[in-house]
């Protein structure tokens, strides 16, 4: 790889950390719009790099090696981007940068240290995806996660104590099984270190043995499911959603719970094919689980951040039954389902926030007729909704299409019950769209709905960012499906089914 | 034939710009998706006059490969597709011009033309795709303009529901769609139509019953027939261009026609062309009943587009061909009628009553004979384009009864005569109301003829509801054989050599030449009933008067509603509640996920307690260890 491949990829993973350390140590030299301005800087920084990064790993085509490195930056963690964690990385960029945008909207206290946490969380996520060693992966990973708990307890809404301790209990639990997880790994087939290719390496010269590979594979989907919100492990996730602050939300629920799905994909299912293998029914079952009864539960949702909430806990079921199949195609439908719904959910919190934000109410019930005052924001929710639904020229569409097809091989009962997720999401979603947004206002919403104003000018930028990149990658999925395939292909785990 | 691409091209740029910067706009938003609309006629005419109009053309394009899996997105032109082509871009673009006119006063005409621009779009797509999963994918984006054009009232509470209503049913429909494809790309390996065709034509036993069930679903949902016909006449709900346009002329039809896609390359068993007659023909006989039973002129207008939808259905079972000629005289002479509502609302200041309209036909002349030759042409009149494809349908049940003595075409054939008679009785029940006798509402009083947007775009309808089938069956070609009656030539040919070859199978059925007299006599016998009973034009509905009963069972329609609703309301939500707070709430969250935090808690408080520190306690759990490590030791 060239030069600038190295500058871009570091950048984009490293600058967020950096301008972090900038506000920490001009603390008492800045105000908190400085500090929102850095903050700024840095995510358009990163994001652009990541862009540049990903773009230059694209252009490679069929070239691409399953994992390229950029070269070591002093003594901080070697990166390397794959076909997985290229639209990863720049997932969560894309997310950042939405984040931080609408960030500025919003009047926050204790801005300075608002803004510095989110700065690591994104580089902690831009990390994790590109670590090139296991071990940093995990570690990064953390980076990511400490922040949504501090800043969960610092500025969330009601609830949120019970909320942030149940969260860190559960995410804390689940990576610390998958830790030893990933340690059983490294014991088990003596690799040379935690690095990605070592380990990859020493699997191809002493493969593990069945026995030990039910177990550790057990551990690692259980303790990475845990931080995707595998059923039944998944209680954690509505509250936490709907009580942190909407930014971390939106990292949280768009990027940082797609790292357990990325470890599987990348780490758990090539180095332990055979215990997948095995475990592969009762994770679609569990799935199956993700998919209709959570379905079902958030049919009955009147809040409308715990009813997105819970539609993300839904549509991790999808990714999890592309997994399942062990399949090319299935998991590479699972990645553009990371894609598109860590982009289409993050947009869901953010305009479900905005609307609580402006209308003081969070029961749908109680809304109604928003879009006379509000077309531009109903506009982008109709959208946000339509990608959550499946509609084709967004991303999710052809994760969902790509899934569901390889999911017939693998079983067509599965396939048919995994695709009553398409009606589900159809029936929250646009009983969503008719509470909030048609109709005549009610209650005391018809009070004061002349004084409600329509999106506002860094929430329409925010919002367009997530778009515009949605139906990017809903008009050309090749962009994602085109380095997934090299890699995946490359796995000899994912070249047995059909 | 590269052109094909403009055809699409064109309104998705057009609904683009709209939405991105013409929202606001009075008029720019829409003139530039009417004359979008008029590219893509204009292209889509020298396309139909060119030399290579009859050929068939193909092409194709890998959207994206993972595995052994190619997405393509491809275009496809075929007879079908020069016949379907004409049909979506030429009422598309009446139906543009009209909506200029009757949109005028609204304030949200950008939303309203970017819809249908997308749907300009998403209908083609349909029409050109190559393969099943593409067509799925404009299928979608189709169900998507509907509901978002139905919704364009969306303050009202009958918009709202029926928009969510619409496309949730659809969805339904599209799940055994859905499943359809992937059962057909896992056992052939491809949906490509062509590749399907080599298959089928070589190997016809290798079609599957229940893969073309599946389809069968997708057809359901989207050309409304049982069980989810509910969602049709609540669309009325839209503005009407919209009902005219989407929810009578195209959309609902490209159900029609991907069946007919499938049926021609041998996709479809014969199972489940008896389960589409039977189905449909029933459709046919009770939406007929139905529409007897409803007041708002949309609404009967609906359940007569349910109707014909089902016509066309059995005509599917009866051969396709059938089934698209019905498509193409119903997309003319339907929306005319919806056409013609519009701008009967429009001039009644939106009133939708047929009792409350009446004596139109001296303040609306135009619109009043335009609405005559429609309904001459539905209810199957000599010489109208409605009776010939009709009675080519109605011919071929009856052949194909007298021929092979089967149950199965023997019902189909008694319910489709029936739905022949119901047509001129509740086509009469509505001319009869709203045109002729003294006007019954003030807003009837003052209709006045409206401007020429509106009634151009009727006036040439009109002459396709009356001469729409002539160039189909009469071969009158002119300007070197490039048009064949009304159409290019190109247009007709699929449905031209179809009825040609069946004409010689009708034709040998025993009691042929009777049955054309029996077809005539039943539209005599529906026009006489209906003016018996609703001639008089009295500003109620006499059944309604004299038997309330009656009246109300036409009314429910089949209480299909009554059941979704009670099954939406009582079962579904009430699962989703118990769900939500029984087993979430209560078992998971409150006594898995509490329970456990209180068990540790409260084990940990016990452990606590042992270790008070004193001395006494600590010399007992040193006993208590020697004994212990003692007990493991020897034991």
């Amino acid at each position: 790889m060239d030069t600038s491949f190295d500058i871009t990829l570091n950048t984009a993973v490293y600058a967020p950390f950096a301008f972090a350390i900038i506000i920490a140590v001009l603390w008492k030299a800045i105000g908190s719009k400085t500090a929102a301005a850095i903050a700024a800087l840095s995510s358009g920084v990163s994001f652009v790099s990541a862009l540049a990064a990903c773009w230059g790993f694209y252009k490679l085509g069929s070239n691409m090696a399953m994992f390229a490195p950029a070269e070591q930056l002093y003594m901080l963690p070697q990166l390397c981007l794959s076909g997985v964690s290229a639209p990863m990385l720049f997932l969560a960029a894309t997310v950042s940068l939405a984040a931080t945008i609408y960030s500025l909207s919003l009047d926050i206290k204790n801005a300075k240290l608002y803004f510095v946490l989110l700065l690591v969380m994104q580089g902690g996520l831009c990390g994790a995806f590109t670590s090139a060693n296991v071990l940093w992966m995990y570690m990064f990973h953390e980076f990511a996660l400490v922040p949504t708990f501090i800043a969960m307890v610092i500025w969330g809404s009601a609830g949120k104590r019970m909320a942030a301790m149940q969260m860190a209990i559960y995410l804390t639990l689940g990576a610390l099984v998958s830790l030893v997880g990933i340690i059983a790994v490294y014991a088990v087939t003596g690799a040379a270190g935690f690095n990605m290719e070592a380990i990859s390496a020493a699997v191809v010269s002493k493969p593990v043995s069945q026995y030990w590979q039910y177990y550790i594979f057990a551990m690692l989907m259980f303790g990475l499911g845990t931080l995707v919100s595998l059923f039944p492990f998944y209680t954690w996730a509505p509250r936490t959603y709907a009580c942190a602050p909407t930014a971390f939300a939106m990292l949280h629920a768009g990027v940082l719970k797609k790292f357990g799905l990325f470890m599987l994909i990348q780490f758990a299912i090539p180095v332990l094919p055979l215990g997948c293998a095995d475990w592969s029914h009762t994770m679609a079952v569990l799935a199956l689980f993700n998919v209709i009864y959570i379905g079902f539960v958030t049919m009955a949702q009147r809040d409308v951040k715990l009813m997105v909430s819970y539609s993300s806990v839904g549509h991790m079921g999808m990714c999890f039954l592309g997994l399942a199949t062990m399949s090319v195609l299935g998991v590479g439908g699972a990645i553009i389902m990371m894609f598109g719904h860590g982009l289409s959910v993050a947009l869901m919190l953010m305009l479900s926030n905005i609307v609580v934000n402006r209308t003081n109410q969070w029961d749908m019930m109680k809304m109604g007729g928003l879009y006379k005052r509000t077309p531009v924001l109903a506009g982008f929710f109709i959208a946000g909704t339509m990608a959550t639904v499946g509609l084709p020229m967004f991303a999710n569409f052809w994760g969902e299409l790509a899934i569901l097809t390889s999911l017939w091989s693998f079983s067509p009962a599965i396939c048919a019950l995994g695709a009553t997720g398409l009606i589900f999401s159809a029936v929250y979603g646009l009983r969503a769209v008719a509470r909030i947004f048609m109709g005549v206002p009610s209650g005391e919403l018809s009070k004061n709905i002349s004084s409600i104003a329509d999106i506002s000018g860094a929430e329409r930028v925010a919002a367009s960012v997530l778009v515009a990149v949605l139906i990017l990658a809903g008009t050309c999925p090749g962009l994602i499906t085109k380095p997934a395939d090299v890699l995946l292909k490359s796995f000899p785990a994912y070249n047995q089914g059909k | 034939m590269q052109s094909l691409n403009l055809l699409l091209l064109l309104p998705l740029l057009s609904a683009a710009i709209i939405v991105l910067f013409l929202r606001r706009s009075k008029w720019l938003g829409a003139i530039l998706s009417t004359a979008s609309a008029a590219a893509c006629f204009a292209v889509a005419v020298s396309i139909l006059l060119g030399d290579s109009a009859n050929s068939v053309f193909k092409s194709s394009l890998a959207l994206f490969a993972l595995g052994d899996f190619t997405f393509n997105v491809g275009l496809f032109y075929d007879s079908l597709t020069a016949n379907m082509i004409f049909v979506v871009c030429g009422v598309g673009l009446l139906i543009h011009v009209y909506s200029i006119g009757y949109m005028d006063d609204d304030p949200a005409k950008g939303r309203f033309f970017a819809g249908m621009s997308f749907f300009m779009f998403s209908m083609t797509g349909i029409v050109l795709a190559s393969n099943l999963f593409m067509m799925f994918v404009y299928w979608e984006l189709v169900g998507f303009c509907s509901y978002a054009l139905i919704a364009h009232y969306a303050d009202t509470e009958v918009a709202r529901e029926a928009s969510k209503k619409a496309f949730i049913v659809n969805r339904v429909g599209d799940f055994g769609f859905l499943l359809g494809i992937i059962f057909c790309y896992a056992t052939f390996g491809t949906t490509d139509f062509c590749e399907l065709a080599s298959i089928f034509w070589s190997f016809p036993d290798k079609a599957s019953t229940f893969m073309g069930l599946l389809i069968l679903c997708g057809f359901l949902g989207k050309s409304a027939q049982f069980p989810l016909q509910v969602w049709l006449s609540d669309a009325m709900a839209g503005p009407t261009p919209v009902s005219a346009l989407i929810h009578a002329a195209t959309m609902v039809a490209a159900g029609v026609f991907m069946m007919t896609r499938l049926s021609h390359i041998g996709f479809l068993t014969g199972e489940v062309l008896a389960v589409v007659l039977i189905l449909c023909s029933l459709m046919a006989f009770c939406a007929g009943l139905w529409a007897l039973g409803q007041n708002d002129i949309k609404k009967i207008l609906a359940y007569s587009t349910l109707a014909h939808l089902g016509m066309m259905g059995a005509g599917i079972g009866l051969g396709a061909g059938l089934a698209m000629f019905h498509l193409t005289t119903h997309a003319f002479f339907k929306a005319t009628l919806f056409l013609v509502a519009g701008s009967i609302i429009h001039a009644c200041h939106h009133q939708q009553d047929i009792f409350k309209m009446g004596g139109i036909f001296k303040r609306m002349p135009v619109t009043s004979i335009v609405a005559l030759v429609a309904t001459l042409s539905i209810i199957a009149v000599p010489f109208f384009a409605g009776n010939y494809s009709k009675e080519a349908i109605l011919a071929t049940a009856f052949a194909k009864a007298s021929q092979t003595g089967s149950a199965l075409y023997d019902t189909a054939f008694a319910l489709l005569i029936c739905a022949a008679f119901l047509t001129p009785v509740y086509m009469g029940r509505l001319f009869f109301n709203v045109f002729l006798g003294r006007p019954h509402s003030k807003e009837a009083e003052e209709a006045s003829e409206s401007g020429l947007f509106m009634t151009v775009p009727l006036v040439i309808l009109s002459v396709y509801s009356l001469g729409g089938a002539w160039g189909f069956v009469g071969g009158f070609s002119w300007l070197d054989g490039k048009f064949s009656g009304l159409l290019p030539a190109a247009s007709t040919s699929f449905v031209g050599s179809f009825l040609a070859e069946n004409a010689q199978y009708i034709h040998k059925a025993a009691g042929y030449d009777v049955f054309e007299w029996v077809a005539l006599l039943v539209t005599l016998a529906g026009i006489a009933f209906a003016c018996l009973v609703y001639g008089r034009a009295g500003g109620s509905d006499p059944v309604e008067g004299k038997m309330p009963a009656l009246y109300k069972v036409l009314n429910k329609h089949g209480w299909f509603d009554d059941l979704y609703d009670w099954y939406v309301a009582k079962v579904q939500q009430r699962i989703a509640i118990f769900l939500a707070t029984f087993a979430d709430l209560f078992f998971i969250e409150l006594l898995c996920v509490r329970g456990s935090g209180i068990v540790g808690a409260v084990v940990g408080q016990g452990v606590k307690k042992l270790h008070d520190c004193s001395a006494n306690s600590q010399v007992k759990w040193m006993v208590a260890g020697v004994v212990l490590v003692f007990v493991l030791i020897f034991a």
